[in-house]
């Protein structure tokens, strides 16, 4: 929005339909006051997550990335977030050999109940990211003496 | 050599009964070889074996899946072969594996500069050095300089699985395991993440987006269908930019989390050279640590990624 | 045509430091994996220059300079107009500026031959390439370190070949004998560094005879090649049992600098998108994938078959018996398995030729 460019950090939210979307809504019903960086993108199921889904949105210059779902034994779905889980602590692994601090990505779980839960998640990796900064940038879309020196190199 | 006469001879007795077997040949010189494919008993009189002998001819077993195959496997081969079993991309009974004490391949890249590419008459490694015949005289290198990266930490020098074995047992001449301080991700840990990061940046620019790395892995059976070059869902352009070419060895890397087996041809085959197998190794890593699991080592274990458990002893979560 | 020039070696970096103020230059460094054209920095040439390699092939061939691997052939946009129509603008990207391609061997040199006679010929010339063409002055340097897999002699070149060449440079010790063929060629040459050595010429012609004899010797002349290819067809045998090894992975292709398929894709973002042309890759499967499923090149026998083909039969059939191959080994050496390209139309000749009944016997 460009009301808020250069206040904002592009943060995306993966959020489970159930659990977490849920909770999310809960806490807007509630009123309960967060950052806006963070824009939510609705699944099903964390278990439908594709790892790279994360690492296309932080490679294409997102500065964080928060999946969200249900609590281990209450997925909507049974297993979803079983899979998930061990999905996004492996994916945890490559994201700092790529050279993109794994801070930059978390994962948690947020019942629909849990409205105050999801305001804490949001302000915590909100702040968190900000902590960060803006995530780095490929030369190419950078700076002219960083496009120069890859230019160097066919 | 008696090493190769022994499996000559286990070849030649099971050769009747197989379509073809599938070992190595010489290539352009000593230095290089090249796979062969045997299917005649005069074929065996082109057999080598020695450090020459790179290629993981494990690749080859998913196309050959309804033949009689026999195959030729160093230690790390053999991790493929029973990676392939684990997932159901090759039959047991189809399969008839030849192994023997591998004391370690070189990385041919190197020896090629280290030889200014004349060509190389002959090849030998024993005591702790590789020695080569040029046109133009002699050339010898430590092992840790002349050995494959992965030789350096090898553990399992002798195949995992096999149906006949040449040569005694336990008589591998083994590097010293003293691990592999240049490897890339040791470099890489070295590094503060931006560093990492501008890394990645001047090595996928150098990327010919050739696929190779994917052609020349053996766990890449859907190579003809990949992820990578569909239209819808669309994961990656056809823009040439370091973006684009990293995107695509996450999605590598990502895909063969729990079942790569670090043979390395990954890297081996990438005509620029670029240390793609690291992305792999650290995943790897962390499936060790996480699931205390190795891929291609029991042909009956599930890949960590297939399944779950309700309680995760490793897997320690944030508070918020 | 002007006489003969000499550049000692120790000048090349300042003649190409002076000539990347007006020029785009390329030239062969040598950097941690090996020898690769590099586009020379005006203000880092003098440092880069330092790892200049013209003693030994490069890893890569200089084929980017003329046919990028990816290139924005056009960049369109759409727009709402304020009576509800969509407009649509395009805008092509014509390539700028001139540019020198330094280094390359004569068979680097002569496969741009081979791109011409699809380019820039009859009714189909193609702007972008026409253009980078007719821009680019291309020096080459004589082959005086072939490589184990090199066979240009076998294949209707040499290491002393012009063809396709603006200049011709021949290492003699003290630097390099210039000889300029064309009038592009003449005008960077246009250099206090250069002096006059007609009187060398001899000297240049000899490092020539002895380049020419130091290629390794090919198992046959290859320029016989497109009968025999043709005939075999449909012998699907041979063309598994050559390809058992091949991985289709496709780095012969890219590696090659006679290979010019090319893939044309839109990639869009929103309302604007650019048209873009990328190197394409017949040893892939989906080269030939069709959009009902049908692939006519299901295996990689197929696909082999139409590499050996087009190479040394279909495209000299067309182009007066000139063969897309121009015999630079790099297949050969960059191959993981190293899929011998030389043995597998050598052998196609012997196996053609004993097809016949009268040859049988000889």
């Amino acid at each position: 929005m460009p009301v808020l460019e250069g206040k904002e950090l592009r943060i995306i939210g993966f959020l489970c339909n159930w659990c977490s979307y849920g909770g999310a809504d809960t806490a807007g019903v509630g009123r309960f006051a967060q950052p806006t960086d963070l824009r939510i993108v609705r699944l099903p199921c964390t278990g439908r997550i594709n790892p790279l889904f994360i690492v296309r949105a932080l490679l294409n210059g997102t500065d964080g990335v928060l999946v969200s779902g249900c609590h281990p034994r209450d997925c909507h779905y049974t297993a979803g977030n079983f899979y998930a889980r061990r999905r996004m602590e492996v994916l945890k692994a490559l994201l700092p050999v790529l050279g993109i601090d794994p801070l930059r990505f978390e994962y948690t779980w947020v019942s629909a109940s849990e409205g105050n839960r999801w305001q804490t998640v949001v302000r915590e990796f909100t702040a968190q990211i900000h902590g960060l900064g803006p995530a780095p940038a490929f030369a190419q879309e950078a700076s002219e003496q960083a496009q120069a020196v890859l230019k160097a190199v066919i | 050599m008696p090493q190769l006469e022994s499996l000559k001879d286990a070849i030649a007795k099971a050769l009747p009964e197989l379509d073809v077997v599938i070992a190595w040949g010489r290539g352009l010189d000593a230095l290089g070889a090249t796979p062969l494919f045997i299917t005649k008993p005069e074929d065996l009189d082109d057999m080598i074996l020695g450090p020459s002998c790179v290629h993981n001819l494990a690749t080859y077993l998913p196309g050959l899946r309804d033949r009689k195959v026999g195959i030729v496997v160093k230690g790390c081969d053999s991790r493929s072969v029973i990676e392939l079993l684990q997932e159901g991309l090759a039959d047991r009974d189809n399969l008839t594996v030849f192994g023997f004490a591998c004391s370690g391949v070189v990385n041919v890249p190197r020896l090629r500069g280290a030889a200014d590419r004349h060509p190389v008459q002959s090849m030998e490694h024993d005591s702790g050095q590789v020695r080569l015949q040029t046109d133009t005289g002699p050339v010898a290198l430590p092992e840790a300089e002349a050995l494959a990266a992965k030789c350096l930490t090898c553990t399992e020098p002798e195949a995992l699985i096999c149906d006949h074995f040449a040569g005694p047992h336990g008589t591998a001449e083994r590097a010293a395991a003293s691990g592999n301080p240049q490897g890339t991700l040791e470099r890489l840990e070295a590094m503060d993440f931006e560093s990492r990061f501008r890394f990645w940046e001047q090595e996928m620019s150098r990327c010919l987006r050739c696929y190779a790395c994917r052609s020349a892995c053996p766990l890449c059976v859907c190579q003809d269908h990949c992820a990578a070059q569909s239209r819808n869902p669309h994961w990656v352009t056809q823009e040439d930019t370091p973006r684009e070419k990293l995107m695509f060895q996450a999605i590598h890397a990502l895909h063969l989390a729990g079942r790569c087996t670090e043979c390395g041809e990954c890297e081996r085959a990438c005509p620029m050279d670029i240390p793609v197998l690291a992305l792999k190794q650290a995943l790897n890593r962390e499936i060790h640590r996480l699931f205390d699991y190795r891929a291609g080592t029991d042909p009956q274990a599930t890949p960590p990624l297939f399944h779950f458990k309700e309680t995760e002893e490793n897997i320690k979560e944030r508070d918020w | 045509m002007a006489t003969t020039l000499f550049i000692q070696r120790g000048d090349i970096a300042a003649w190409l430091a002076d000539t990347a103020a007006t020029h785009t230059v390329y030239a062969p460094l040598r950097d941690k994996t090996g020898v690769h054209f590099h586009r020379l920095c005006a203000q880092d040439a003098a440092a880069q220059t330092q790892a200049l390699e013209l003693d030994r092939q490069a890893q890569t061939p200089p084929k980017n300079v003329l046919l990028p691997a990816c290139e924005t052939l056009l960049e369109f946009s759409y727009a709402k107009q304020e009576d509800g129509s969509t407009s649509l603008d395009v805008q092509p990207v014509m390539p700028q500026g001139a540019v020198l391609l330094f280094g390359p061997r004569p068979c680097d040199a002569r496969a741009f031959t081979v791109f011409d006679r699809v380019y820039d010929a009859g009714r189909g010339k193609d702007p972008y390439y026409t253009a980078r063409r007719a821009a680019t002055v291309v020096a080459s340097v004589v082959c005086t370190r072939p490589e184990q897999s090199c066979f240009c002699t076998a294949v209707g070149g040499a290491p002393d070949d012009t063809e396709g060449s603006d200049i011709l440079f021949t290492p003699v010790q003290d630097g390099f004998i210039v000889r300029p063929l064309t009038q592009a060629g003449e005008a960077v040459l246009r250099h206090p560094l250069f002096t006059e050595a007609a009187h060398r010429e001899e000297e240049a012609a000899d490092v020539c005879a002895a380049a020419r004899a130091a290629v390794p010797c090919a198992p046959a002349d290859f320029t016989a090649a497109p009968e025999p290819v043709a005939a075999l067809f449909d012998d699907m045998e041979f063309w598994q049992s050559v390809t058992a090894k091949c991985l289709s992975c496709g780095a012969c292709t890219y590696l090659c600098p006679t290979c010019y398929c090319f893939n044309i894709t839109d990639e869009s973002n929103g309302l604007e998108g650019r048209r873009l042309r990328t190197w394409d890759n017949c040893m892939s499967f989906q080269f030939t994938l069709e959009g009902s499923g049908h692939n006519p090149r299901p295996t990689k026998a197929h696909r082999y078959r139409n590499r050996i083909g087009h190479k040394f039969s279909y495209y000299p059939r067309i182009h007066d018996g000139a063969l897309s191959c121009v015999g630079c080994g790099r297949c050969i050496s960059s191959c993981p398995v190293t899929m011998d390209i030389r043995r597998i139309v050598h052998s196609a000749m012997q196996r053609a030729q004993c097809a016949t009944p009268e040859q049988a016997h000889e």
